[in-house]
């Protein structure tokens, strides 16, 4: 049971939450303002997952199609500047992504999207370069001479072989872009981040919590999601 | 069945072979043997088009290989190579069936082919299933031949097939190499760097040196005295005369008269090597072979 720590912080994080869990938490820092209410963070918990789970979507798939492209003899040349690009594209902070954007796309869920994109790109593709880069020279030498066409000795060989190590990349994307889908709260996408930017603006620190450990809580579920799931594929 | 015309090859400033000229007949058993670097994986790819020659012509079944699809080329040829290159994902039968399943061949004629090449390698059936993680040295490299025979290709290269394990496994893979090329007539193009194995082997040696066919031709005749100096130290050792006595049948040297009484018997088929030492050990200058007499003289005339 590997998922099993991830889905105890899940649990906590929801309890810690959950109304009744930030008022008693409130009371013990001395705050007594109002909690979101369950209903109204559930809709958000869901618009965040549908929101991460497409910037993550498509940062994996971006980051799988460079990371071939770039293994691949034609490729081999832009491997240099795909790598600075997706550095750059992650080390600069989601938030200055959505606000460079809002200009751009307007408010709501396009900034915040472009922003999972870029974020989540870098762990796929460096995780995807490095598991083809890996696969057993001596396989890829034998599917090559045994007539294997490019196409399948990439299908059949390569990419089973790199399988797992890729995995760890889009377990990475998908954790990252839940984690940040909070910042799309600035540009009005209706996120967990909305009661932390709304406890913000208020001065009310119920909502922070409940909006950080409610993001937190997704994230930690996400990742034993993908663990759970990719023990099932292996069986 | 495989010509070389006038072949260069070059990688970057360095030119890896050189004129190569040269051809494979058809069932022939053609061992290449030269040091470390003398271009014998290199002549080797050439064949099924995993190099590209940079100057002169490879032809295979009387075709220029430039003007065949390579994909096709190499699934009609077999390939073996010292580290076998096994795909760990799959299971040893789907390993053996990677060319007949990419040329299409249904289910039952793949399971019967794969079944049929786990006997002709002595493979347990009990390993079909196995992955090759979970495989000896020996058993995967009896794996690796099975899979570049599974297409029933007329031509086999092997590069360096037996390198990578103990010597009594390498002695029955030989053995077991022999047998196939004599049961089956193909064409084996064979690299090593093993003087004994080309010897024991090639029915045709081609003895490389710095990317040149510096010999080529059957086993005896590049021992004999007045071949190549470097083939003959590479091949013949220290004892020329008596390698060459090894690879030449005494049987051609017996005479149709009876020999003499109390004569030792040599077997009809010995080599002149075998009849040495016999005489040797017994003192004895006439054996007799075959229903004839074998004379000392008689075999030092080979000479
Ligand atoms: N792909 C390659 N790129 C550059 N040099 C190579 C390549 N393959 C072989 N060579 C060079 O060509 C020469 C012959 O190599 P090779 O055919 O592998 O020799 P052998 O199999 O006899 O040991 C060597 O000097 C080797 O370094
Ligand atoms: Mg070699």
């Amino acid at each position: 049971m590997r998922a099993l720590p991830q889905l105890l912080l899940a649990l906590l994080l929801t309890l810690v939450a959950s109304p009744q869990g930030a008022v008693l938490l409130g009371q013990a820092i001395g705050e007594t303002a109002a909690p979101f209410p369950a209903e109204r963070l559930l809709s958000l918990a869901l618009a965040h997952s549908g929101l991460a789970l497409a910037g993550a979507g498509a940062a994996s798939m971006l980051g799988i199609v460079l990371g071939i492209a770039v293994t691949r003899p034609v490729g081999r040349g832009l491997r240099p500047m795909v790598d600075a690009i997706a550095a750059i594209s992650q080390a600069v902070p989601p938030v200055v992504v959505v606000a460079l954007s809002v200009p751009a796309f307007g408010f709501g869920l396009w900034p915040t999207a472009l922003a999972l994109l870029l974020y989540g790109m870098m762990p796929v593709l460096r995780a995807t370069t490095g598991a083809l880069e890996a696969v057993s020279p001596d396989a890829r030498a034998a599917a090559e001479a045994m007539g294997l066409p490019p196409r399948d000795v990439l299908l059949e060989v390569e990419l089973p072989l790199a399988w797992p190590v890729m995995q760890d990349g889009l377990r990475v994307a998908l954790v990252l872009s839940v984690a940040t889908a909070a910042v799309g709260a600035l540009a009005g996408a209706s996120t967990l981040g909305t009661p932390i930017v709304l406890g913000l603006q208020n001065q009310n620190a119920v909502l922070i919590v409940q909006g950080a450990a409610a993001t937190a809580a997704l994230a930690f579920l996400a990742e034993a999601l993908l663990l759970l799931g990719g023990s099932v594929a292996r069986r | 069945m495989i010509a070389f015309e006038n072949v260069h090859v070059r990688f970057g400033t360095a030119e890896a072979l050189s004129g190569i000229t040269m051809m494979i007949e058809a069932g022939e058993l053609c061992a290449l043997v030269g040091p470390s670097g003398s271009g014998k994986t290199t002549l080797l790819r050439l064949v099924n088009r995993l190099v590209a020659p940079s100057r002169g012509r490879v032809f295979v079944r009387g075709e220029d290989v430039a003007r065949l699809d390579p994909a096709k080329l190499r699934q009609s040829i077999g390939y073996a190579m010292q580290s076998v290159g096994l795909f760990p994902h799959r299971t040893v039968a789907e390993n053996i069936a990677t060319v007949p399943r990419l040329r299409g061949w249904n289910a039952p004629r793949i399971a019967a082919r794969t079944a049929e090449l786990m006997a002709l390698l002595h493979l347990d059936r009990s390993l079909a299933g196995r992955l090759p993680r979970a495989l000896s040295g020996g058993q995967a490299q009896r794996v690796g031949l099975a899979r570049a025979l599974a297409a029933d290709p007329d031509i086999l290269l092997m590069d360096e097939p037996f390198g990578a394990v103990d010597p009594i496994t390498r002695r029955e893979l030989r053995t077991e190499l022999r047998r196939i090329h004599q049961a089956t007539g193909k064409t084996i193009v064979l690299v090593t760097h093993d003087p004994d194995e080309a010897l024991e082997l090639g029915t045709q040696l081609v003895v490389l040196r710095g990317g040149r066919v510096v010999a080529a031709g059957p086993a005896a005749s590049l021992i004999a005295p007045g071949a190549d100096a470097f083939a003959r130290q590479l091949l013949g050792g220290t004892q020329p005369g008596l390698r060459r006595f090894a690879l030449l049948p005494a049987a051609a040297s017996v005479v149709p008269e009876a020999p003499p009484q109390g004569a030792p018997e040599l077997p009809a088929e010995a080599s002149l090597a075998d009849a040495l030492s016999l005489m040797a050990e017994s003192g004895a200058t006439v054996l007799a072979c075959a229903g004839g007499s074998l004379h000392a003289e008689a075999v030092l005339r080979q000479a």
